[in-house]
């Protein structure tokens, strides 16, 4: 019960997070909620053994990226699942029209970007430093550093077509 | 759109995000709960019903083994057992494993590795049934007619319906191999280009 509450408590201070990655990585609406819901399950599924093990950060981008990078595979989901008001969140966009287009435009460049790619951007807009986008991705500092620099360039090319 | 604006939009729309509290207690309890994650369960379900018959029909012809008696219909056997019980294990294997991946314990990298591995094991695996399906149709007539009602059609014969019916399930079977052979390479090839951008 004490995990549970603690679990609710972790995710609430963190389901912006869950739903940027979900944003990043789902196809639609539809997939984004199936996504939303898996990342949240999977999480709960391995909140027993992390705890303390890292911080709660790595572990929510690590889990939430692997769970998207599995759903890539899956098929279309039947209707059941829970009633989540998707629309409601996207009151965060939508807060004003000029921001909703201009966040239209970046997420749209950036579900351009192929699987690593879309990882590696995503964990440099959230403002990660490369060593921790290094220990949540795997790959080495060093790489991180010329991956996110050629990620730049295509995206800055894209954006300017 | 420089890229220091996008991290500036970037921010300013997770404040916003942040700042929304939109999961409720209970909401995120259900999504806890395994009944939601009906997706794998699904083709669980339907691969578990489907190796279960596999096993079924298995199962009979192995206790009725010893009504096969000459060499061509033991062979036929051997064959058909192997089908239904080799492919089954196989890809339930393949479903535990993807079950139970831990999510938590393998990096970014690891996962992506593994998945373009996993694909590219199940995609072998398809092909392989696809090539069992050709060997089960031709090696379960005989077995079957001679479990059934004991005829051994390599004296026998058989009838002209038995060729119509082998006749057409050879050309859909190879009309349905050939698109499948095409959907394998792409995405085989899609799973290499993975792993080669990992390699990079």
């Amino acid at each position: 019960m004490q995990d549970k509450q603690e679990f609710i408590q972790t995710i609430k201070e963190n389901e912006g997070v869950i739903y940027k990655i979900t944003r990043v990585y789902a196809k639609d609406k539809e997939d984004q909620k199936d996504l939303y819901q898996e990342i949240v399950y999977q999480l709960w599924k391995s909140f027993e053994s992390f705890q303390g093990k890292s911080k709660v950060s790595t572990w929510m981008y690590r889990v939430a990226l692997n769970t998207s990078i599995a759903h890539l595979n899956k098929q279309k989901k039947s209707q059941q699942g829970v009633s989540m008001d998707f629309e409601l969140l996207n009151l965060a966009d939508e807060h004003d029209s000029i921001m909703e287009e201009q966040m239209n435009t970046l997420y749209a460049h950036i579900k351009k970007l192929n699987v690593v790619e879309k990882g590696l951007i995503l964990l440099f807009l959230e403002g990660k430093s490369y060593e921790e986008i290094a220990s949540i991705t795997g790959f080495t500092v060093t790489n991180v550093g010329t991956r996110l620099g050629r990620i730049k360039q295509k995206l800055k090319t894209n954006i300017k077509k | 759109m420089e890229l220091e604006e996008m991290k500036q939009l970037w921010e300013t729309m997770s404040q916003r995000v942040e700042k929304q509290q939109l999961l409720t207690n209970k909401l995120i309890i259900q999504m806890t709960q395994e009944r939601y994650t009906t997706k794998l369960s699904k083709i669980q379900t339907f691969e578990t019903a489907g190796s279960v018959i596999c096993f079924v029909m298995a199962a009979f012809v192995l206790f009725n083994f010893g009504k096969l008696d000459t060499w061509y219909l033991v062979l036929s056997g051997i064959l058909v057992l192997l089908a239904l019980t080799l492919l089954p294990i196989l890809v339930l294997r393949s479903i535990f494993k993807m079950k139970h991946l831990d999510l938590a314990q393998q990096n970014f990298r690891e996962s992506l590795v593994e998945f373009g591995r996993e694909k590219q094991r199940f995609l072998f695996l398809q092909r392989l049934n696809i090539g069992f399906g050709f060997l089960i149709m031709f090696a379960a007539l005989p077995v079957a007619s001679k479990l059934l009602s004991n005829k051994d059609i390599f004296e026998t014969g058989v009838s002209s319906f038995t060729w119509i019916y082998l006749g057409a399930a050879v050309v859909g079977l190879a009309l349905f191999a050939r698109w499948g052979y095409g959907c394998y390479r792409r995405i085989t090839q899609s799973a290499e280009n993975l792993l080669k951008e990992l390699e990079d």
